[in-house]
C-alpha cells in the first residue's frame, strides 16, 4: 500500500540523488564490513550500512554483549578509521556536487 | 523544460502508522471516569477497571453507536450511556442489563496498553498484527522515584498539519538557529530499525535573550531517539551558568486525522543534590515552559507552510530523504518494509560554516541594537519631561 506519494516523478530521482548517488564503498579494515560513505566536506561523513555489514562489525557485536547493550548513537571507533584512512588515500572525493 | 523549481506536495497516507503510541500520563486515568482521546481518524475510551488497569477501546458502543467516553465505569466495565451495555477492557461485551443473553459476535476493536515511565502506550496497527514488544520506548530508571520531580504534561492541537512536520525536526539542523534562538554547533543522526535518534549540542542566541532556547547562558547537550514513529525521549544535559540539570523530555504525538495531530511532550528533572522538592519543581516547570515555547513555535511553522516531498537540501541540512524512508517503514505493511528503510545509516552534518555565518549575523544585531539603545537614550534626554496631567 503506496503511503506518502509523490506527485512528480522528478522527486523519484531527487530520492535517488540524497539517498544514494555519490556513494563511495569502504571497507572496514578491520572486519571488512563494507559500508557506503559520502562526503561533502572535511567535517560531513554520511555512512550507509547495510545489515551483512551491520553483522559484520565486530565492535558492534562487543558492544552488544555489555550488559546495557549497544546504543543506537554510538559509532564504530574502526570504521571511522577505516574512512579517515581512505580519504587520505583519496579514494573519498570531499566535496558537494550541486550545493549538495 | 523549465529549470523552475517546482513544489511537490504529494498525497497524505491514508493510514496512521504502526507502533507504540502515548496518550498521556497514567494518573490522568485513574480517576473512575471514562476519558475520550482522540485518536487514528476516531475517538478512544480510556478507563480504569477496580484493579486501576487502564483500559482502552473505541470509544464508539457497537450497538447503536453511543458514545462510550460519555458512558460511566460500572466494575470494571465500560458502560455505553445510551443503552447500558457493558463493554470490558478485552473487547468484549459482557453484560445487557436488559437482554436474556449477549450475541456472539459483540466484539468491539480494543488497543493493547502497556504502561511504561508513568505513561500510557497504546499499540495501533491497521494490519491487526500483534503488538510489538520489542519495540518498546525503554525503561526509565529512577523515573517515577523520588530521584526525579514529577512529570509535567501539555498538549498542543495541531489541527492543520501532518505529523511527519514533527518527525522532520530530528534532522533539521538550521531551524534550531532560526525557530528556537540557539547555535547548534554539533549535529548528528543515526536511524537503525526502528529508532531514530539526534545528537545535539548548542547554546543560546544572545541577540534573543529570554526568548525560546535564547539565553546565550544556556548550553544543551541533547541526545533525542524516536522509538517507533510517534515516541521521542530527549535527554538533556543543561548548564546554565555552571549549574546543571539532567532533564528527561517525552516529546511524543497522536493523529488524531489524515492532517492534524496532537503534540505532547512532558519533562521530568533529576533533582539537583541539596535541592529542596519545591526549587526542583519549579526548574522543572521553567523548562517545560521554555520547550513549550519552542514547540508552539514550531506549530506556527507548520500551520501555515506547504507540504514538501521533495525538499531543496544544502550541504549545511540534514538527511531529510534517509529520515522520511526510515517513517516511510511505519506506513507500509509489515511484509512491505525494505531493508533500505531499516538500514543504519549515519549523518554528520558540517555545522562549521553555518556557525561563523550565524555568529556574524548575531553580532551585527547586537551592534545594531546597541547603537538603537544609544540613540533611543539621547532622545529620551532630549525630550522635557511631560506635565503632569492633573
Amino acid at each position: 500500500m503506496p503511503s506518502f506519494v509523490p506527485l512528480s516523478p522528478d522527486t523519484v530521482e531527487d530520492q535517488r540523488r540524497y539517498t544514494r548517488a555519490r556513494l563511495v564503498e569502504v571497507a572496514c579494515l578491520d572486519c571488512l564490513a563494507k559500508v557506503g560513505v559520502k562526503k561533502n566536506s572535511e567535517h560531513h561523513t554520511s555512512i550507509q550500512w547495510s545489515g551483512q555489514a551491520l553483522k559484520q562489525c565486530q565492535e558492534f557485536a562487543r558492544m552488544s554483549d555489555a550488559p546495557d547493550g549497544r546504543s543506537v548513537h554510538a559509532a564504530c571507533p574502526r570504521l571511522a578509521a577505516s574512512i579517515e584512512a581512505a580519504v587520505r588515500e583519496g579514494e573519498i572525493n570531499i566535496g558537494a556536487e550541486d550545493g549538495y | 523544460m523549465s529549470d523552475t523549481r517546482l513544489l511537490d506536495t504529494g498525497t497524505v497516507p491514508e493510514r496512521f502508522a504502526r507502533g507504540w503510541h502515548c496518550l498521556g500520563l497514567v494518573d490522568a486515568f485513574r480517576d473512575g471516569l471514562p476519558h475520550a482521546v482522540e485518536a487514528f481518524g476516531g475517538k478512544l475510551v480510556v478507563w480504569a477497571d477496580s484493579q486501576g488497569e487502564i483500559k482502552v477501546l473505541d470509544g464508539y458502543c457497537r450497538h447503536m453507536g453511543g458514545d462510550l467516553t460519555q458512558g460511566t465505569v460500572k466494575g470494571d466495565e465500560i458502560a455505553c450511556p445510551f443503552h447500558d451495555w457493558r463493554w470490558g477492557g478485552d473487547g468484549k461485551c459482557k453484560a445487557i442489563p436488559y437482554a436474556r443473553r449477549v450475541p456472539l459476535r459483540a466484539r468491539t476493536q480494543t488497543y493493547p496498553t502497556v504502561i511504561r515511565n508513568g505513561q500510557v502506550l497504546v499499540w495501533h496497527d491497521v494490519e491487526g498484527g500483534q503488538a510489538d514488544m520489542e519495540i518498546l520506548p525503554p525503561e526509565l530508571e529512577g523515573v517515577g522515584t523520588d530521584r526525579y520531580t514529577d512529570w509535567t504534561w501539555e498538549v498542543i492541537d495541531v489541527p492543520n498539519a501532518h505529523c511527519r512536520e514533527i518527525v522532520d525536526n530530528v534532522v533539521d539542523m538550521a531551524h534550531f538557529f532560526y525557530i528556537h534562538f540557539a547555535f547548534p554547533t554539533n549535529f548528528r543522526n543515526v536511524f537503525e530499525g526502528h529508532m531514530a535518534t539526534q545528537f545535539m549540542e548548542s547554546t543560546g542566541r544572545p541577540d534573543m535573550a529570554g526568548e525560546g532556547y535564547g539565553d546565550e547562558d544556556l548550553i544543551l547537550k541533547s541526545e533525542a531517539t524516536y522509538y517507533g514513529p510517534s515516541y521521542m525521549i530527549n535527554w538533556l544535559e543543561t548548564d546554565y551558568k555552571g549549574f546543571l540539570t539532567k532533564v528527561i523530555l517525552v516529546n511524543c504525538h497522536i493523529p488524531t486525522g489524515p492532517n492534524s495531530f496532537k503534540l505532547q511532550y512532558g519533562l521530568c528533572v533529576e533533582k539537583p543534590e541539596g535541592l529542596d522538592d519545591k526549587t526542583a519543581r519549579y526548574i522543572g516547570k521553567k523548562y517545560s515552559d521554555m520547550f513549550g515555547d519552542g514547540f508552539l513555535q514550531d506549530v506556527a511553522i507548520w500551520l501555515n507552510k506547504a507540504p514538501v516531498q521533495n525538499p531543496l537540501l544544502c550541504e549545511e541540512d540534514g538527511p531529510v530523504y534517509q529520515l522520511r524512508r526510515w517513517y516511510e517503514q511505519f506506513y507500509v505493511d509489515k511484509a512491505d518494509i525494505v531493508a533500505e528503510m531499516t538500514d543504519r545509516f549515519e549523518f554528520e552534518v558540517d555545522t562549521t560554516r553555518a556557525n561563523e555565518n550565524w555568529r556574524a549575523e548575531v553580532e551585527e544585531n547586537l551592534a545594531r541594537k546597541a547603537a538603537e539603545d544609544a540613540a533611543n537614550a539621547q532622545t529620551v534626554e532630549k525630550t522635557p519631561e511631560p506635565a503632569e496631567s492633573s
